[in-house]
């Protein structure tokens, strides 16, 4: 079943074309990945999915419904949220309320305290960051505050997730651990995931599919396999053979 | 209908022009290199205008010379501030958290204090002196010397403040810091010490604007405010950090200031001078001429 | 808050404020009200900035607006809905006046408030004078003593707004605004109607505090009822005090308060000196002002 449906996507940021008539489709429960250089339209994607900024062509539809154009918190309390590249936590905000807040605003709405907080602990255990509940997020690693920027994703009862870089930074051992926090946060879940990476290896051990992306434009799109042996996919990342 | 197409109030239009350009172009190189709204700009003015005010009164000393008096103590005054207070700012990582918010009640804090030693040590009662007053024929314009030599430091400011940007490596390097800072300190720039020299040029300038316009204009401790508001108005209309865009802008609000009081009345000067800058910061923060950037 | 302490020392504020006109005599009163006018703007002032992180620099406009209403209704209905109308009006025109300036972050947003106060202090200016009226006058209000106890209602309800906001929901949502906008919409905070909330509801109790201190001084004069050092003040006073949490108005109003009864009659500008000093070393020194730093562990209650 089709969860996420873009249709000729087009994002032009002055005189230049971010993203060129993209169009492609996630599937409820899969883990979609998205490949790209820098400057590929990754994050635009993103963007213009999350209502950070709004479509100059084309058409973004979840679970049916056009999502184009609207705000970000309307977006997230349909179901989409996002994490972002360079982590954005509520730095003097505790750990705990930080995904509280999430809770409480996310797609549940939830009014009561007490379910909040629940929730939150529930969360933060998953993603082993209860013994920091109390914490200011300002103090927490940058691999903990990626943690964290995905527990408080979570919080919001997301049906679509966007996972933007969250590897970037981390090290090997560090990469591992996520994949497999991933993979468990997805098997406690209905939910279905876009993830950009650019840690290529990771990409493809995680994702069911992947699109690429290369200025702006859809390239390839399949199994990790069938991408990674794509004529178009070589050509545009290493060059044309000599 | 004659009042309006005369030379007369054209001049005044120019002249009101020049005095943003002094005025707002200091506010507008700390903005650009700095990224901190000084909301003392005003003061800095004042003192410039006292520093003349007295050094005449007292001793006869030339308003045009005794404006280097004015540029070298608010120098240093800016030197004192920056490495005493704005420094802090950037060097607490919790401060800097919120540095919009703190920079601006500390920058607050810092006009009032101003403008109140002034008021203990001088009185706040208005003053004024009389220089170069003499009056002259432009055409059909009467106008006086005074702000016909407003007029022309404020040309001859703007020449060399484009040439400045354009050749001086100093220059560069504040053009370089206003687009880009981080690029600019990799390709080499010592921040600091181009920060500093911002901070202090753009304390100097007021206090040059302040010098000169104590030959036209009443002085008093809170005279500071309505060329703080001016001096905002053009830096938004032109474009924060967008210097030459601000010396258009200065003359656009002379020309609407001039040519509105003329249409209505004097009294609506402040509500003119306000509205505009509401409306500009309403609907287009990044100026007239300015590109968008991201504010926060 | 849970502590008996704590408890026991907010009862002993609040009976000691009641009992002072019958123990304090004329002055006390005049310096009890004064003290109650400021927490009530400071409470107020930190619902919006010190939550939000959107500075006010021009909270003097509902002040002085609450003042013209309270003036102009002043005879024609009960004084109680002069008052509530004040509240009312100033209420409505941060809400008309927010819808676009919310919009506009940071150091633009913190002019923005500034320029409207001095805006609407010229219209109003001008407008009087267009009329023909240089000042108006109250004639026959209430006694300072009832006037006392209206004020202390006043900051009695700001306070308790500020606990209330500090611990509900919304207050998450300030908060979450406050540390990272763009983040808190992606978590589904409707910032705009948020912040929106926040400025309205900091706006009343000032209108109302406003239409009050009208009827203390029995007359309005645009330039002292818009004065930008109202504002100015309110700001330093919860700097000062703390803007994280609600003790800190109520530290910070006590304390300049009583620095200007020492210097205010015989020097003005010393005080208006000590206060820009004061404000620069907090802001540089101790942010979390002086709650911030007696109330360390406690800061949680609002926090």
């Amino acid at each position: 079943m089709t969860l996420l449906a873009v249709q000729a996507l087009s994002k032009f940021f002055g005189g230049l074309q971010a993203l060129k008539d993209i169009s492609f489709a996630a599937r409820a429960g899969e883990i979609l990945g998205i490949m790209g250089a820098n400057g590929a339209g990754k994050t635009t994607l993103f963007s213009l999915i999350a209502g950070h900024e709004r479509p100059s062509r084309g058409a973004i539809r979840f679970e049916g419904r056009r999502i184009d154009g609207m705000r970000p918190d309307r977006i997230c309390r349909a179901g989409i949220v996002r994490t972002f590249q360079i982590v954005r936590p509520f730095s003097a905000m505790s750990v705990l309320d930080n995904v509280r807040t999430a809770a409480l605003f996310g797609r549940r709405q939830e009014r009561s305290h007490a379910r909040a907080t629940a929730q939150a602990r529930e969360i933060l255990a998953e993603l082993g960051l209860a013994d920091r509940a109390e914490d200011a997020a300002a103090t927490l690693t940058l691999s903990a505050q990626k943690r964290l920027e995905i527990a408080r994703a979570l919080a919001t009862a997301p049906k679509l997730i966007l996972l933007d870089e969250v590897m970037a930074g981390l090290t090997a051992t560090e990469i591992n651990e996520f994949l497999a926090a991933i993979r468990r946060i997805k098997e406690r879940r209905d939910l279905t995931i876009l993830v950009v990476e650019h840690v290529m290896q990771a990409l493809m051990q995680l994702s069911d599919r992947v699109v690429v992306l290369h200025h702006g434009e859809l390239i390839a799109e399949g199994t990790p396999k069938a991408v990674a042996e794509d004529e178009r996919v070589i050509a545009a990342y290493l060059g044309q053979p000599t | 209908m004659q009042i309006l197409l005369s030379g007369q109030l054209l001049f005044a239009a120019l002249v009101t022009g020049a005095v943003y350009v002094l005025v707002a172009f200091g506010l507008n190189l700390v903005y650009g290199t700095l990224r901190l709204l000084n909301v003392a700009h005003g003061e800095i003015v004042m003192v410039g205008a006292y520093t003349s005010f007295w050094l005449f009164t007292l001793a006869h000393i030339s308003p045009l010379i005794s404006l280097f008096a004015a540029i070298a103590l608010a120098a240093a005054l800016g030197a004192a501030i920056y490495l005493g207070l704005v420094r802090r700012l950037f060097a607490s990582p919790r401060l800097l958290q919120r540095l919009e918010a703190n920079s601006l009640l500390l920058f607050f804090a810092f006009s009032i204090v101003l403008q109140n030693v002034a008021a203990l040590l001088f009185q706040p009662t208005p003053r004024a002196y009389q220089y170069l007053d003499r009056v002259i024929q432009l055409g059909n314009a009467s106008v006086t010397e005074n702000r016909l030599v407003i007029l022309i430091v404020a040309v001859v400011l703007c020449i060399a403040i484009i040439l400045f940007l354009r050749l001086h490596i100093y220059g560069l390097a504040i053009k370089a810091l206003i687009q880009h800072r981080e690029a600019a300190s990799v390709v080499g720039i010592d921040v600091e010490k181009v920060q500093l020299l911002s901070f202090c040029l753009g304390f100097g300038l007021a206090a040059l604007a302040g010098s000169l316009l104590s030959m036209t204009e009443q002085i008093s401790p809170f005279m500071g405010f309505p060329y703080t508001i001016a001096a905002f108005v053009v830096v938004i209309l032109g474009g924060l950090g967008n210097l030459v865009g601000g010396m258009v802008a200065s003359l656009l609000l002379g020309v609407i200031e001039t040519y509105g009081v003329a249409f209505t009345s004097s009294s609506l000067r402040s509500v003119l001078i306000y509205g505009i800058f509401i409306l500009v910061l309403m609907i287009r923060p990044q100026g007239l001429l300015g590109s968008r950037m991201i504010v926060r | 808050m849970r502590r008996p302490l704590a408890l026991a020392a907010w009862l002993g504020l609040i009976a000691a404020a009641v009992l002072v006109p019958p123990l304090l005599g004329d002055y006390g009163v005049a310096v009890a009200l004064s003290l109650a006018m400021w927490v009530a703007l400071a409470e107020s002032w930190i619902v919006l900035s010190g939550m939000t992180g959107y500075v006010s620099l021009g909270h003097a406009v509902f002040y002085g607006l609450g003042a013209y209403v309270g003036v102009l209704l002043w005879n024609t209905v009960p004084s109680g809905f002069a008052i509530i109308a004040a509240g009312i009006a100033s209420g409505g025109f941060a809400v008309i006046i927010g819808y676009p300036a919310l919009r506009v972050r940071g150091p633009y947003f913190v002019m923005l408030t500034f320029g409207v106060a001095e805006l609407v202090k010229y219209v109003v200016i001008d407008l009087e004078a267009g009329l023909g009226v240089f000042s108006r006058l109250i004639l026959g209000g209430p006694s300072v003593i009832v006037l006392y106890y209206v004020m202390l209602c006043l900051a009695a309800a700001a306070t308790a707004i500020t606990f209330l906001v500090g611990r509900s929901r919304f207050g998450y949502a300030l908060r979450a605004i406050r540390e990272n906008e763009a983040a808190a919409e992606t978590i589904g905070i409707a910032v705009g109607r948020f912040k929106l909330a926040a400025f309205a509801l900091s706006a009343v109790i000032p209108g109302m505090v406003g239409a009050v201190a009208v009827a203390r001084s029995t007359y309005f004069e645009p330039l002292s009822a818009f004065d930008p050092v109202v504002s100015f003040t309110m700001v330093t006073m919860a700097v000062i005090g703390g803007s994280d949490d609600l003790r800190g108005p109520l530290l910070g109003a006590a304390f300049l308060v009583g620095l200007s009864e020492l210097l205010w009659a015989n020097a003005p500008q010393i005080y208006m000196i000590i206060l820009g000093v004061l404000l620069a070393i907090f802001v540089l020194f101790a942010p979390e002002g002086i709650a911030g730093r007696l109330f360390v562990p406690a800061r949680r209650a609002v926090s």
